[in-house]
């Protein structure tokens, strides 16, 4: 009976092995990317380690098999089940050894799970069981945990328990074999009372972390994000990490804030009423980005808006903003409204594909930060944009901070100019942002910033309005060059205006 | 992490063994293509096989044979000029050096992907740009307005150096004299540019026709690059390897086979400048050069655009003969006047009579054979944390020439879901009578891996993750080399010169393989049929 035990504990032992193996690989594919080169280095690195581990338990001696098994047990329990949280938290307060850190857990948990099966089979061994039925079914059990955790992680585990709790509940498994080791091979271990009370207290201590995890990983995304994370998802195209702190909701891409639900209204309000309150006959409006729907939000305010059409690239995005209903309550259900049109698909290829035409429309583009993202900001967009804008139409062009980044966005503003098009600069402060710029851009010039709104609204009015169009001296136009493809300059005035800023 | 991501990764994981070394891991379960465009009919010609009776015979004032950059300007310029009565021969390679081709929605180069900004020289490369819409404003003038869809966006350039990317293809970080001496060189053929000979003119100019004949500088041509560098003290290897690699990438040969006349070309006959784009700038599209031909062809009209290939060129009486090759069997052409736009080792099997015209067999220039490789990615592979993909990518020290990015111009929001990488392999280091039986033999792994070492050098193994297929394109005679002496050659200066029913245009007659010469030469040709 004993022994039949012990060939179960080899199922748990082996099952709680591979899902170590398994954490690690996912939690570094999740923070690092490039999963196939995560999992094979640290499969890899786990398989030489059991080798390693394999290796030194034969200098175990015969009398100590069951207390060295009871003692890797529980070392086991607490490097594998603390390694998720441990790892987060490495990567989030300290990202330049969490590599070193990864490897060396996998190393060392591989190393400790490589000495459980020798020993379990010397145990058995000096038992008196015939070899080859005890190399069978120890393998059997092995292999069959294997088997069980493969198909428990990615299914059940890690969807409802999340990684660091897994690795916990795994952790404590261990325990519970070491506990159990110690009541029924009492008589056969040198040191009992101690075997039991370390296995009391790393059950305490894994018990602990099991309550404490979400905490722990709610405070390690904090120190990441400074806030509560209420949603995580990695798109194809970017990840989307939405936080929320005493009824204030933030959206960040690719780990850069988007916009705080405390001063959002701010900035959509700025991008867009200079434009359309200036458009009373506008029918079709045009929106580039902005598959936050907040943008759409205030477009929708006005009644003569027949058609809003928004090009968005990330399904996930504007899906998220129609459905998840804090979000749905501060866009106003705009993405789901019947005059709104959806289009999934890159805003610049859709532009150089379709020929509609717009009455306004609202560029809400990332910020020249990349090579990639500057094209956007050049004279041949503009060009394109310029032939899908009605004869009397206006478009909205968001265009960094003429405070923070005065070369880029004055360089944006060259750039619009060289394309041919009438440009008006104007500005509002958006706490969250800072000082933000944004610039009309016409066929012809001659604009003039709406007097009045007919629409509701929180923060213009006729005075605020008037303030956006005053540069005050120490916002005055800069004598930057225009974004050439060529060169990318804006690129290059965006890497030098903010790094004088962030210090 | 999602459990689908999580299920595939395992399912990847499960199918692949441990990822070794080893580079042919790369190549595995990949649809490989290997293209040989004009091989089959240029042997068949060469092996002077018999040609069935012609079924039927037509008239036409003027016939193009060939459809790569020198004659379809040959029938862009005509056709401009409002004269009608001609045809053109496709030929077995159409578009010739040239020529892109397609994943899908993702084009990509097989033969040229860049065309410099044009000299002040090169006003018939303009007049093109300038039809196209390419040239915007002041086509005439020394810095034309381009549209920068078309000037190659930043960042064109990069070098692979000791594990790292560092900006520009020029080795940086190999000590003071190496710099010095690059900074030299780079001053040295500045000066030249503007070096004009006793005759007035520039000493180097594209096209080649328009430069200086003073023998002083002529005289370059009697030595190789690689002695003139060592005779002025250019002897640091960083500065002697990214000479090497453009006498590479432009000629197809090494410093020591370049006659010292065209290297410096390369360096000091670009003079062209842009109104929008700094200097050295040059035009890109992302099959290479082919959007050009395509206008052009569109000028020249489908109707005069005729399949088939060539077979014998001569003269009936007053009469020059076109025998021809198409799916319908031989037809024979009638006409006034011949431009033969093909290479002259082609034209060599084609013409019975070339040595009448004062063209010997040793008057063929030497040619380079070229392997043009292109991968579809899916997503585009990591890059280190401080470098950007650039336009150009090059390895230092690698004999392959690095790779181009077909979607580097496309302006998007978001990378583009799919791309295409265009390797480069000019064959400089062998003979090229020794490399071509080679190439035509060889499998496609072989060439595979060949074509995608600087790939492997760079990402490694993890590039089979993105790799969705690979086109490879076989160029056994792709460009002529110019190797010392080539300026003399008096069978080429016999075939320029050439004013009766038969006319040559092609990039051979100057001996070097750039657009602008092979534009050249079928413009002048097309200047003789209109008279």
């Amino acid at each position: 009976m004993r022994d039949r035990l012990l060939i179960l504990s080899v199922f748990v032992v082996a099952s709680c092995g591979l899902a170590y193996e398994l954490i690690a690989g996912a939690l570094a594919s999740y923070l690092l990317g490039d999963s196939v080169l995560q999992f094979s280095s640290i499969i890899g690195c786990y398989l030489f380690a059991m080798g390693v581990g394999s290796h030194l338990s034969q200098y175990v001696k015969d009398e100590r098999v069951l207390d060295t098994f009871i003692e890797i047990e529980l070392l086991v329990a607490l490097l594998g089940g603390l390694s998720a949280s441990a790892l987060f938290a490495v990567f989030a307060w300290s990202g330049e050894s969490f590599r070193l850190m990864l490897y060396a857990l996998v190393f060392l948990t591989g190393a400790m799970v490589g000495m459980e099966i020798p020993l379990v089979m010397r145990a058995l061994n000096q038992r008196q069981q015939r070899f080859a039925e005890l190399v069978s079914r120890v393998l059997t059990f092995d292999y069959l945990g294997a088997l069980a955790v493969s198909l428990l992680f990615p299914i059940v585990l890690a969807p409802r328990l999340g990684l660091a709790r897994s690795a916990l509940l795994f952790g404590l498994s261990n325990v519970a074999v070491a506990l159990w080791t110690c009541r029924v091979f009492r008589a056969e271990l040198v040191r009992p009372t101690l075997q039991y009370l370390r296995s009391l207290l790393v059950l305490l201590v894994l018990g602990g972390g099991f309550i404490a995890a979400d905490e722990l990983t709610r405070w390690n995304e904090k120190a990441i994000y400074g806030d509560d994370v209420i949603h995580a998802e990695t798109t194809p195209y970017q990840r989307l990490v939405l936080t929320r702190w005493k009824g204030d909701l933030r959206l960040y891409i690719n780990g850069n804030l988007q916009f705080s639900s405390r001063d959002e209204h701010r900035y959509h309000e700025a991008l867009v009423h200079p434009v359309l309150g200036a458009l009373p006959w506008a029918r079709r409006v045009l929106i580039l980005g902005g598959g936050d729907g907040l943008a759409a939000r205030e477009v929708l305010k006005y009644p003569n808006v027949q058609q809003v059409t928004l090009v968005d690239l990330d399904p996930a995005m504007t899906g998220l903003f129609a459905r998840s209903a804090p979000l749905v309550a501060l866009n106003g259900g705009s993405l789901q409204s019947p005059r709104l049109r959806v289009v999934n698909d890159d805003a610049a290829r859709w532009l150089e594909r379709h020929g509609e035409v717009f009455d306004a429309i609202i560029v809400d583009f990332p910020d020249p930060s990349s090579f990639a993202l500057g094209k956007l900001y050049s004279v041949p967009l503009y060009r394109l944009l310029s032939r899908h804008l009605a004869e009397n139409g206006l478009a909205v062009v968001q265009s960094t901070s003429p405070y923070h980044a005065p070369r880029s966005y004055w360089s944006i503003y060259a750039t619009l100019q060289a394309a041919g098009l009438a440009t008006t600069p104007y500005h509002a402060y958006v706490p969250s942002f800072g000082e933000w710029g944004f610039i009309i851009a016409a066929h012809r010039p001659g604009y003039t910033p709406p007097q009045a709104y007919r629409v509701p609204m929180k923060f213009l009015d006729r005075e605020a309005t008037r303030q956006m169009f005053f540069f005050p001296p120490d916002m005055r136009r800069w004598n930057v060059l225009p974004n050439e493809l060529n060169n990318q300059i804006l690129v290059h005035y965006f890497e030098q205006d903010w790094s004088q800023v962030i210090r | 992490m999602q459990r689908r991501d999580f299920l595939r990764t395992a399912a990847l994981l499960a199918g692949l063994p441990l990822l070794g070394g080893c580079r042919q891991v790369l190549g595995w379960g990949l649809p490989i293509d290997v293209f040989r465009p004009g091989m089959a009919a240029g042997h068949r010609l060469r092996d002077a096989a018999s040609l069935p009776p012609p079924r039927g015979t037509r008239r036409v004032d003027t016939v193009i044979v060939g459809s790569g950059v020198a004659g379809l300007f040959a029938g862009w310029r005509l056709a401009r000029e409002g004269y009608r009565d001609f045809v053109l021969l496709n030929g077995p390679e159409p578009d010739g050096n040239a020529a892109g081709g397609a994943f899908g929605e993702w084009r990509y180069p097989t033969g040229a992907h860049y065309l410099p900004l044009p000299s002040p020289e090169s006003a018939h490369v303009r007049t093109l740009l300038a039809e196209m819409g390419v040239i915007e404003a002041g086509g005439a003038s020394l810095r034309p307005t381009f549209d920068e869809r078309v000037l190659v966006h930043a960042p064109d350039e990069r070098l692979w150096r000791d594990g790292q990317w560092q900006d520009g293809l020029l080795p940086r970080g190999l000590g003071a004299d190496d710099d010095a001496q690059q900074r030299r060189f780079l001053l040295h053929v500045k000066q030249l540019q503007q070096q004009h000979g006793t005759d007035g003119r520039r000493v180097f100019t594209v096209p080649t026709a328009l430069a200086s004949t003073d023998p002083a500088w002529r005289a370059l041509d009697r030595q190789s690059f690689a002695s003139w560098l060592a005779a002025h003290g250019y002897t640091a290897p960083g500065l002697l390897w990214y000479l090497d690699y453009c006498c590479r990438d432009d000629y197809g040969s090494t410093l020591a086979q370049t006659s010292a006349w065209a290297g410096l070309h390369y360096f000091a006959a670009r003079g062209g400048h842009a109104a929008n784009a700094e200097d050295g700038a040059v035009l890109t599209w992302p099959d290479g050069l082919a959007p050009l031909l395509r206008h052009m062809r569109s000028r020249i009209g489908a109707e005069r655009q005729l399949p088939g290939a060539a077979w014998r060129i001569q003269m009936q009486g007053q009469q020059a003969q076109v025998d021809y090759v198409d799916a319908g069997g031989a037809q024979r052409l009638l006409a006034r006047r011949v431009i033969v736009a093909t290479p002259l080792h082609v034209a060599w099997h084609l013409l019975p009579s070339m040595r009448s015209l004062g063209f010997e067999r040793a008057h063929l220039p030497p040619r380079a054979p070229w392997l043009v490789g292109n991968v579809l990615l899916d997503r585009f592979p990591q890059e280190p944390e401080q470098s950007t993909l650039a336009w150009d990518n090059v390895v230092y020290g690698s004999t392959g020439l690095g790779y181009v990015v077909a979607t580097h111009q496309l302006i998007r929001v978001a990378l583009p879901e799919r791309t295409v990488f265009t390797t480069y392999h000019a064959f400089a280091d062998a003979a090229p009578d020794a490399t071509r039986p080679w190439l035509a033999a060889a499998g496609a792994d072989a060439l595979f891996e060949l074509a995608t070492q600087d790939l492997y050098t760079v990402y490694g193994a993890r590039l089979r993750r993105h790799l969705l297929a690979a086109r490879l394109t076989v160029r056994a005679h792709a460009m002529a080399s110019p190797q010392p002496g080539f300026l003399a050659n008096a069978g080429l200066a016999a075939l320029r010169a050439a004013d009766g029913p038969i006319l040559f245009a092609h990039s051979d007659l100057s001996g070097l393989s750039l657009f602008e010469e092979a534009a050249w030469w079928g413009d002048v040709a097309a200047r003789r049929v209109l008279g």
